[in-house]
C-alpha cells in the first residue's frame, strides 16, 4: 500500500466505521463507545458496586443532617431528625440502589414506557391509558394539598431521588440505561401514586365472572354456579368461625346442562375487554398466594406474640422489595420492606408492633353496558332518561425522542373509563375501587407510627384497596387480623360478577361496607390467626358479598394444621412453616387415587407423605396425574371446535378449570355425569377416570424424564430436577436473571410455586414481640440493582434454603456492632438548585 | 520512541478518557497530526490506548472488590461471548479507535505538508 491517499482512505473508512458503532451502536448493541469505555462505561459499574467506607452528599430540603449506616446485609439504617428528612433520605437511598427499577415500575402505570423503551411498548402504554390510570392520577393525586401526609411524603421522597439523579457520576448510571442508551428521567411526586396504581393492578384487577360466564355458555347456569361458587365449598376462613377443623359444605353437583347462548355474548365482551385493557398481562391466578399468621402468647414457647408474613408476587431481579430501617427522633422507628417508589415501610416491625399483608382478592371491579349517542365516537351516554356528556381526554403517547407515537381519545362516564367492544359496536364502562383512592400510601405511613394493635387497626381503616388481609401483633400480646379495603355494596345486595345496565344510576354501587362489617378477629380463643388468600369470612357468620371463586384453602388448612399441632411455637418453627413442603391438596386427593388403583403408580403415591421435598419423585407423578384428572373430568368445558385432538394428540384446554375443592366435592358422587369422558364411547365412572388419569400422568412423565429410578442418583423424577424457580430480570435479560433454581414446595404448599416458577415468596419475615422486638427476614434477590455488586443476588441462597437473617434494629448509630458496619453516608442539608 | 513520550501519550489518553470515549480518537488524531518524530506512530497510539483503557480496567478491578469480574460475567452472558473475549474486545476497540485516528492524522499531516503540484506548462 504505497499510495498515501489510499492509506488515508482506508484509515478514514475504518475510523468512520468505528465512530459509527461507537455513536450509534450496531443491531441490538448500544453505542459501543460510551458502553465499553472502562472509565465511564459499563465496566465502571464495578467501581460503584460496593459503597465507600465513608462518604458525604448534600440533600436539598433536609432540616438537619441524616446519618445512614449500611450493615453487612446491605441494609441502610437511616437516623433522621424528622419524618420528612427520613423520606428524603429514603428516596435518595432507593435511587442509589434501584434507580432503573423505580423508573420502569412507575412508567408502566403512567403509560410512558415508550419514552424509555420506544415503540415496542406503545400498545402497553395505550392500554394503560385506556384503563384510565393517568386520568386517575391527575384527578386523585392532583387534588391533594400540601398538608396531606402522603403528598408531603411523596414530595420529600422525590427530592431525595432527584438529588441522587442530579449528582449522578458516570459510574453510577445503572446498566439498564446503558443497554437502552437512555438517561434517567426526573422523578415526580406523582410517581409514588403511580406505583400504588401498579400494585393495585397486580393485586386487584380480577374479573371473577369470566370463568362462570364461559362455563355457563357451555353447560348452563346451574352447573356453572356450582363449579364456580360464590362461597368456597371448604370453609377455613380467615376470621375464625368457632370450629377447630375445616368445614366441608359439599353438595351433589348438578349435571352438565344445556348451553346458555346469552352467556356467549358476555364472553365476547370480557375477552375484548381484557384485550383492550390488559393485552400483556400474565396471570397465574390460583397457583400463587401469600400467607401471614400470628400466634398469641398463650401458644408461643417464649410467652410473647409471634408473627410471620410472606407475600407472594411475581419474582424479579432486582427484587420488588427493599429492606430499610427508618429511625426518626420522636417519630417512627420502623424496619422492614419497602418498594422502590413508596415512602415508609410497607411490611415490617416497629418498636411496638409487627404486621404483614396478604391479598384479599375481593371483587372490586364492576362492568356496565352503556348506551351512547354514536357507536364510533360517542360524546354522550344515556342515563336515567337523558343524555349526559362523557368526559373526553386526549392521550398522547410519546417515543424515545419526544416524537408522537399515538393520539387516542379516552372517554369516561361518572363510573370510570368507557371501553369500546369493537366487533359489536357496543361500549362498557367500569368502576374500580382503587380509582377512588385520593391518597393511598398515607395509611402505610400511619402503620409505621402505630403504638399498639388498636392504633395500627385505626390507622389502616381508611385504606381503599385493593383490600388486604392485614395481620398485626403487639408487644402487649394482642394479635388481630382484618381484611381492609373498600368493599362495594351493589344494588339489592347483588353480586359483582355480572354486567349491569349502565343506563340507570340505580345500577351503581349504593355504598361501601362499614369497617365494622369487615372480616375481623382479635385474640381468638384458638390462640392464632392465619390468612392465605382464602375466603375471608364464613358466609354463615357474615353473608356480605366480598367476591367469588375463591382459591382453594389448601394453604390455610396446612397453616392451621401446623399451628393447631404446636402449642409452644417458636420463631424458628414459624420460619420452617414458611417453606413447609406438606400439601393439604395432596393429602385430600391421594387416598382417592390409591383406593381406585393398584398399579405401581398408585403404590408410589400410597407410600408418599404428601410432602413436596427436593428428593421426592411422588409429587412429580401427583401433579401430572392431577393435571390429567382435571382434563378428563372437565371435558364438558372444552369447546367442541377446540376439542379436536387429532393434530397434537394432546387434550385441548377447558375454557376454565373449576377449583380443586370442587373436584374434591365431586369425589363423593362416584356416578356423577361429570366423571364421564364424553370423548369416549363407554360411560365412565369415578374410579375409571382416576385410574386413567394416573396412568396418563405416569406415561407422560416417563416419556419426559425417563423411567422411575433411571437417574444416576436412583431417580430421574426428583422434584428438584423437575421443578424450579425462575427469577427473571425486569427486562427479561437472561444474563441478569437467576433461572432453574431448585425449590422445595409446589402448587398448594405454603410456599407455592407455579409451573413457570416465576412467582413465589417475594419477602419472608418472622417477628417476635418480646420486650425488645426481634425480626428475621429475607427475600429472593439483594439490595443492589447493580449486577456488578455482590448485593445484587446475595440473598438467593438463603431464600432457597428457607433461611432468614436476623434484623439489626439499633436506636442509635453507635448501637450497631462495628464489625457489621460496611459503609457510612452523611446526608447534609443543602439549598434547592 | 522514548518511554517518557509514550507514557505521556498514555497518560493523556487515560486522563481524557474521563471526559468520554471520544477523547481516545481525538488524542490519536492529534498525535498523528503532530507527527512527533517517532517511528510507527500508529502502532504507538494503539499501544498507548490499550494501556490507557487497561489502566481504567485496573482501577475498576481494584476499586470494585470483585465487581469487575461480576459485571464481566454478566455482560459476557448477555452478549454470548466469553469474558476474556469481552475484555480483549474492549481493548481492541481502544486500539483501533486510537490507531485509525492516528493513521488518519498522520496521513493528513503528510498530505498537507507536501508541496502543491505544479500546473503543467
Amino acid at each position: 500500500m504505497r499510495s498515501p491517499r489510499l492509506r488515508l482512505f482506508i484509515a478514514a473508512v475504518l475510523q468512520g466505521a468505528l465512530l459509527f458503532v461507537c455513536v450509534r451502536g450496531a443491531g441490538p448493541l448500544p453505542p459501543l463507545g460510551s458502553f465499553l469505555s472502562p472509565a465511564t462505561g459499563v465496566w465502571s459499574l464495578a467501581r460503584s458496586a460496593e459503597f465507600p467506607r465513608r462518604s458525604e452528599a448534600r440533600l436539598p430540603g433536609l432540616s438537619a443532617a441524616v446519618e445512614v449506616v449500611y450493615d453487612d446485609r446491605g441494609v441502610p439504617h437511616v437516623f433522621a431528625a424528622t419524618e420528612e428528612d427520613a423520606w428524603r433520605a429514603q428516596g435518595y437511598l432507593l435511587a442509589r440502589d434501584r434507580l432503573f427499577q423505580m423508573e420502569l415500575q412507575t412508567r408502566s402505570p403512567a403509560g410512558t414506557l415508550s419514552e424509555l423503551l420506544g415503540a415496542r411498548a406503545l400498545e402497553a402504554d395505550r392500554a394503560t391509558r385506556r384503563r384510565g390510570f393517568r386520568w386517575a392520577a391527575e384527578r386523585n393525586f392532583g387534588a391533594l394539598d400540601s398538608t396531606n401526609l402522603f403528598f408531603r411524603a411523596a414530595r420529600a421522597y422525590a427530592d431525595g431521588v432527584n438529588a441522587w439523579i442530579d449528582a449522578l457520576e458516570p459510574a453510577d448510571l445503572p446498566l439498564e440505561y446503558r443497554l437502552l442508551d437512555a438517561r434517567p428521567a426526573r422523578w415526580e411526586p406523582v410517581n409514588s401514586y403511580y406505583f400504588y396504581l401498579n400494585m393495585s393492578y397486580v393485586l386487584g384487577w380480577f374479573e371473577s365472572s369470566l370463568s362462570n360466564l364461559e362455563t355457563r355458555a357451555l353447560v348452563g347456569a346451574a352447573a356453572a354456579d356450582a363449579l364456580f361458587p360464590v362461597h368456597s365449598p371448604v370453609q377455613e376462613p380467615i376470621q375464625p368461625n368457632g370450629t377447630d377443623r375445616p368445614r366441608y359444605d359439599f353438595a351433589t353437583l348438578p349435571p352438565p346442562g344445556l348451553p346458555d347462548s346469552a352467556a356467549l355474548i358476555a364472553i365476547g365482551y370480557h375477552r375484548e375487554l381484557d384485550l383492550a385493557l390488559a393485552p400483556h398481562r400474565r396471570s397465574e391466578h390460583g397457583v400463587v398466594g401469600s400467607n401471614n399468621w400470628a400466634v398469641a402468647p398463650s401458644r408461643s414457647a417464649s410467652g410473647h406474640a409471634l408473627l410471620a408474613g410472606d407475600p407472594h408476587l411475581e419474582l424479579s431481579l432486582p427484587s420488588v422489595w427493599y429492606e430499610i430501617h427508618l429511625q426518626v427522633a420522636g417519630g417512627p422507628e420502623v424496619t422492614g420492606a419497602t418498594f422502590g417508589g413508596s415512602p415508609g415501610v410497607i411490611i415490617g416491625v416497629n418498636r411496638e408492633v409487627a404486621w404483614s399483608l396478604t391479598n384479599t382478592g375481593a371483587d372490586v371491579r364492576d362492568l356496565y353496558r352503556e348506551t351512547v349517542d354514536d357507536s364510533t365516537r360517542p360524546s354522550r351516554y344515556w342515563l336515567d332518561g337523558g343524555w349526559k356528556p362523557l368526559e373526553l381526554r386526549e392521550e398522547v403517547v410519546l417515543g424515545r425522542n419526544g416524537e408522537t407515537l399515538a393520539v387516542d381519545t379516552v372517554r369516561f362516564t361518572h363510573r370510570g373509563p368507557l371501553i369500546q367492544i369493537r366487533d359489536r359496536a357496543s361500549w362498557l364502562s367500569f368502576r374500580w375501587t382503587p380509582f377512588d383512592a385520593r391518597s393511598t400510601g398515607e395509611e402505610f405511613l400511619r402503620l409505621n407510627r402505630a403504638r399498639d394493635h388498636a392504633d395500627w387497626l385505626e390507622g389502616w381503616k381508611d385504606f381503599i384497596g385493593p383490600a388486604q388481609n392485614g395481620i398485626v401483633a403487639d408487644r402487649a400480646g394482642t394479635i388481630a387480623i382484618r381484611s381492609t379495603g373498600r368493599f362495594p355494596v351493589r344494588p339489592e345486595g347483588g353480586r359483582g360478577d355480572v354486567i349491569r345496565d349502565g343506563t340507570r344510576t340505580s345500577s351503581d354501587w349504593t355504598g361501601f361496607l362499614p369497617v365494622a362489617g369487615y372480616p375481623f378477629a382479635e385474640n381468638p380463643a384458638q390462640g392464632f390467626l392465619a390468612s392465605a388468600n382464602q375466603q375471608p369470612v364464613d358466609p354463615r357468620v357474615n353473608p356480605a358479598y366480598f367476591g367469588s371463586d375463591w382459591p382453594s384453602p389448601w394453604r390455610a388448612m396446612r397453616i392451621n394444621q401446623l399451628l393447631r399441632a404446636d402449642s409452644a411455637v417458636t420463631p424458628d418453627a414459624m420460619r420452617r412453616f414458611q417453606t413447609d413442603p406438606g400439601s393439604s391438596r395432596a393429602a385430600a386427593f391421594v387416598p382417592h387415587f390409591v383406593a381406585a388403583d393398584t398399579s405401581p403408580a398408585a403404590r408410589l403415591l400410597a407410600a408418599w407423605d404428601s410432602r413436596y421435598t427436593f428428593e421426592s419423585p411422588a409429587p412429580v407423578l401427583f401433579d401430572a396425574a392431577m393435571a390429567e384428572l382435571n382434563s378428563l373430568v372437565w371435558d364438558e368445558l372444552i369447546p367442541s371446535r377446540a376439542g379436536n385432538t387429532a393434530d397434537t394428540g394432546e387434550p385441548s384446554r377447558p375454557v376454565a378449570n373449576p377449583d380443586d375443592v370442587v373436584l374434591l366435592q365431586l369425589m363423593a358422587d362416584s356416578a356423577s355425569l361429570w366423571w364421564d369422558d364424553r370423548r369416549t364411547a363407554p360411560v365412565e365412572r369415578r374410579d375409571a377416570i382416576l385410574r386413567r388419569a394416573l396412568a396418563r400422568g405416569y406415561d407422560r412423565i416417563t416419556r419426559r424424564y425417563g423411567a422411575l429410578a433411571s437417574g444416576p442418583d436412583g431417580s430421574s423424577w426428583r422434584w428438584e430436577q423437575v421443578h424450579h424457580a425462575n427469577i427473571w430480570h425486569l427486562l427479561r435479560i437472561r444474563g441478569l436473571s437467576a433461572l432453574d433454581l431448585p425449590v422445595q414446595g409446589g402448587s398448594s404448599t405454603l410456599s407455592p410455586s407455579p409451573g413457570s416458577g416465576t412467582h413465589g415468596a417475594s419477602w419472608r419475615m418472622v417477628a417476635e414481640l418480646a420486650p425488645e422486638v426481634r425480626a428475621a427476614v429475607t427475600y429472593p434477590g439483594g439490595q443492589s440493582g447493580n449486577p456488578a455488586s455482590a448485593r445484587y443476588d446475595d440473598r438467593l441462597p438463603r431464600w432457597l434454603a428457607g433461611e432468614l437473617d436476623s434484623v439489626l434494629f439499633p436506636v442509635r448509630p453507635e448501637d450497631l456492632p462495628p464489625a457489621r458496619i460496611r459503609s457510612r453516608l452523611t446526608l447534609a442539608p443543602a439549598e434547592f438548585r | 520512541m522514548r518511554a517518557a513520550g509514550f507514557l505521556a501519550l498514555m497518560a493523556a489518553m487515560a486522563l481524557a478518557a474521563w471526559l468520554g470515549w471520544w477523547t481516545l480518537p481525538a488524542v490519536g488524531l492529534l498525535w498523528g497530526l503532530l507527527r512527533p518524530g517517532v517511528a510507527h506512530p500508529v502502532l504507538w497510539a494503539s499501544v498507548a490506548a490499550v494501556g490507557a483503557w487497561g489502566f481504567w480496567l485496573g482501577v475498576n478491578l481494584i476499586a470494585g472488590q470483585g465487581g469487575l469480574g461480576r459485571i464481566g460475567e454478566r455482560l459476557a452472558a448477555i452478549l454470548g461471548v466469553p469474558l476474556p473475549g469481552l475484555l480483549a474486545g474492549t481493548l481492541l476497540l481502544a486500539a483501533l479507535l486510537a490507531g485509525s485516528a492516528a493513521a488518519v492524522g498522520y496521513q493528513m499531516a503528510g498530505w498537507m505538508r507536501r508541496p502543491p503540484a505544479r500546473p503543467p506548462i
